[in-house]
């Protein structure tokens, strides 16, 4: 019996998905648990696991983008068919039921259990345009080599524009939609070839059969690298998206920002000292900075809030988030409960988390819940910078890199090894004053890390 | 092989028919000793007598009355319709009478009656004299409707009406008339439901009627030059619809026109299109596209007509939409 495979929702608020790759092909045995396919969010790009064990029978989607819930793939005994149903029709359980019964009815009876397993059963009516591609597929009994990506989105004119950009460029344009036309799509499909790829050369760009002839013609022409002179458009990942939509959102909260320089002199001699003692355990400057400013927040709870609507919520627990610059862009993965973590904790703590950033392998879990941010980018040479408040936190700290300077100390000029740091305060949750309070603190405690006990 | 004007063909299937039955009588509007307002029937009262070919008051309401009556009685009569403009005042008896009784009686009554009528601009006839309403009866089942293009197509056509059991609306179009074409020896009738590829091709298909299939004859020699194949196809026969042949040349060429001197706006290439898209969806490589009358009232003026009115260059025009130049 054929168990349908959906769209996992992954945290609250997601509602799409994007199929980066299937980790199985269609025929492999699946065991519950092992990872199945990898999917964009708009916040991480993660493994998803198997629900169940058997044979992955079919993947109804291929890659591409769809609705939470849209069955993507079966799982079922090996042999077995599947209907050749229009992927998405029924993302309500409801809709399962009926398809069910209805299934039973056509069943040939062949196998027992097989109720649910309407070989041969004609593509239901399908009430959407994925459906319509699924019954074209099915009508022609070709296996479904590549889905087309999914269309939505109003057409959009672009007329005049000689330059004929790669449908990848076109669909950023148009709200993700491939202008192809339904002979150039059935050709891909049948070839396998992937339209975002193509450029179209009919009218409005549109990508004609010829265009997918020329594609099969010369496939080593892929996505060849922009001659020089020419703007290159890379369209925009999920991350990306999500990115510019949040920083975009961040940048309406009132800000202030303060900045003072601190001694780095012993918080560097504990990071050496630690390294000596405990040398499994890499840890760095931010691993220090993380863990006092889980300190320094523990005794200034006024800074350790979430601006909401109508409450300030001042959190219990110093949930840290480290920026990371990641292949796929900026990701903000939580070490949480840094105050009650050692410095190696915290290490470990925040070297699985970048790990895991860098891998792309992050689970919504560790992007949730921060309660304030640190951005360093000392190791890039910066003296200092202003960082973007990542909300609904209410204050991020940007590290500039430790260097020799000539400072005056005791009436003597002495050179030593200082650090600028800057905070940014969402001033609707924060005052100047509580937030100067706490950047003294946090001051303090690296210039002299003992006092952090 | 003899060769006939458009006008000459539909009198000789008429004049065969007569000739060889009985049941077979005519009427309309001075059809007799006039010959009718386009000289179609000119001759016939002569050969067949007044009892035969029979003028009528100018009530086209009593006109198809009295012919549903004759079929139903079961004769074969043929009606003319001077101008298509007046199917109008007769739609009560075909819609509601002529369309229904087969039906409505469980078949224990046919309706073998053949509503002969012309229309069409192109010479100034004016607003209440041009119309193309063939899509008006095309939506009312019961009726078949055939609007043929040449003259061994509407003699051939002509003659499967009269011999047809269901009520058939026949349109001509007035500037066919003068048409000349060399038609067989013998009368052949056509099946209705039987579209003709007018003419071979490989990149587009236009499926025209009537006149513009002749439009298209012309825009299709344009095109050629310009190395674009063009295949037309003439459906012939509206009601029933020969979407076999139509599905099938646009499955060939993938890419679609259809043309009439209708309005687009519901028009019968409104149709055509939407069957198409039902059933060559997979093989369309563009839009398709429509060409017909804009959406206007023909005007008399005879530059204003031309203007309205969709010429060889309107069809030449979407033939290259298509091609995407």
């Amino acid at each position: 019996m054929a168990t349908e495979v959906k769209l996992p929702r992954l945290g609250q608020g997601m509602e799409a998905g994007t199929i980066v790759k299937w980790l199985k092909s269609e025929g492999d045995k699946v065991e519950k648990g092992e990872p199945l396919f990898e999917i964009d969010t708009d916040k991480v790009t993660q493994e998803v696991e198997a629900d169940f064990s058997g044979t992955l029978l079919k993947i109804a989607l291929e890659s591409g983008e769809a609705p939470v819930g849209e069955t993507i793939a079966w799982i079922g005994d090996e042999g077995e068919q599947v209907a050749a149903e229009a992927p998405g029709g029924d993302s309500a359980g409801e809709a399962d039921r009926t398809e069910g019964s209805d299934a039973g009815e056509q069943a040939d009876g062949g196998a027992p259990q097989s109720a649910e397993k309407p070989a041969q059963a004609p593509a239901r009516e399908p009430d959407r345009e994925e459906g319509r591609e699924a019954a074209a597929q099915a009508a022609e009994s070709q296996p479904a080599a590549e889905r087309p990506v999914r269309d939505s989105g109003p057409r959009e004119r672009a007329r005049g524009n000689r330059e004929v950009p790669p449908a990848e460029l076109e669909r950023s344009k148009n709200g993700g939609r491939i202008k192809a036309s339904p002979l150039a799509r059935r050709i891909a499909r049948e070839r396998g070839i992937d339209l975002s790829r193509l450029s179209g050369t009919g009218p409005d760009g549109r990508i004609v059969a010829e265009d997918v002839e020329r594609a099969k013609a010369a496939p080593a022409a892929a996505p060849a690298a922009a001659p020089p002179g020419e703007v290159e458009s890379v369209p925009l990942t999920n991350i990306r998206k999500t990115i510019a939509r949040r920083l975009t959102e961040a940048w309406q909260a009132p800000v202030f920002q303060l900045t003072v320089s601190a001694d780095m002199e012993r918080a560097d001699r504990l990071v050496a000292r630690s390294r000596e003692l405990n040398p499994d355990v890499r840890v760095t400057v931010t691993d220090v900075l993380a863990k006092i400013s889980a300190q320094a927040l523990m005794r200034h709870r006024d800074v350790n809030v979430q601006f909401s609507e109508d409450a300030l919520l001042k959190h219990p627990s110093a949930h840290i988030g480290i920026a990371v610059a990641a292949p796929q862009g900026l990701v903000v993965p939580v070490v949480r409960g840094v105050e009650r973590l050692s410095l190696p904790e915290t290490a470990n703590a925040r070297g699985e988390a970048v790990g895991r950033a860098r891998d792309g392998k992050l689970q919504r879990d560790d992007l949730e819940g921060g309660t304030f941010t640190i951005s360093n980018l000392g190791m890039h040479g910066v003296e200092q910078f202003v960082a973007v408040l990542n909300p609904p936190q209410a204050a991020i700290l940007a590290v500039g890199a430790t260097e020799d300077r000539v400072v005056a100390r005791d009436g003597e000029i002495v050179v030593r090894p200082t650090m600028t740091m800057t905070l940014t305060v969402d001033h609707r949750a924060v005052d100047g004053a509580a937030a100067a309070d706490f950047l003294r603190t946090l001051k303090t405690f690296l210039e002299d890390p003992a006092l952090a006990l | 092989m003899p060769e006939l004007s458009y006008r000459e063909a539909v009198r000789d299937a008429l004049a065969t028919a007569l000739r060889g039955d009985e049941d077979v009588f005519i009427m309309g509007e001075d059809i007799a000793e006039m010959g009718g307002s386009m000289g179609v029937t000119q001759g016939l009262l002569d050969e067949f007598g007044a009892e035969r070919i029979r003028n009528t008051p100018i009530s086209e309401m009593a006109i198809v009355g009295a012919g549903i009556g004759a079929a139903i009685a079961g004769m074969r009569p043929v009606v003319e319709i001077m101008y298509e403009d007046f199917l109008t005042l007769s739609l009560e008896q075909i819609v509601n009478q002529a369309a229904k009784h087969r039906y409505m009686s469980g078949g224990q009554i046919t309706v073998p009656l053949t509503i002969r009528t012309q229309g069409g601009a192109g010479w100034s006839p004016g607003a209440q004299h041009a119309q193309q309403l063939e899509a008006w009866l095309v939506h009312v089942p019961g009726l078949k409707v055939v609007y043929p293009s040449t003259p061994t197509d509407v003699r051939g056509l002509l003659w499967s009406s009269i011999y047809d059991d269901n009520p058939v609306i026949f349109f001509e179009h007035r500037l066919l008339y003068p048409l000349k074409e060399e038609v067989p020896d013998e009368l052949e009738g056509i099946p209705l439901g039987k579209a003709r590829v007018v003419k071979e091709g490989t990149d587009v298909t236009v499926i025209a009627i009537g006149p513009l299939v002749h439009r298209t004859v012309a825009a299709a020699k344009e095109a050629e030059k310009d190395g674009i194949s063009v295949e037309i196809v003439d459906p012939r026969t509206l009601q029933p619809l020969d979407e076999e042949t139509l599905v099938e040349s646009v499955k060939k060429t993938n890419r679609a026109v259809v043309a009439h001197e209708a309005v687009t706006r519901m028009g019968f290439g409104a149709e055509v299109t939407a069957v198409l898209q039902e059933q060559a969806f997979d093989w369309l490589d563009a839009p398709i596209e429509r060409v017909g009358a804009k959406f206007a009232p023909l005007p008399f003026a005879p530059v204003m007509e031309q203007f309205v009115i969709p010429q060889p260059e309107d069809v030449l025009a979407a033939i290259r939409r298509t091609m995407g130049r």
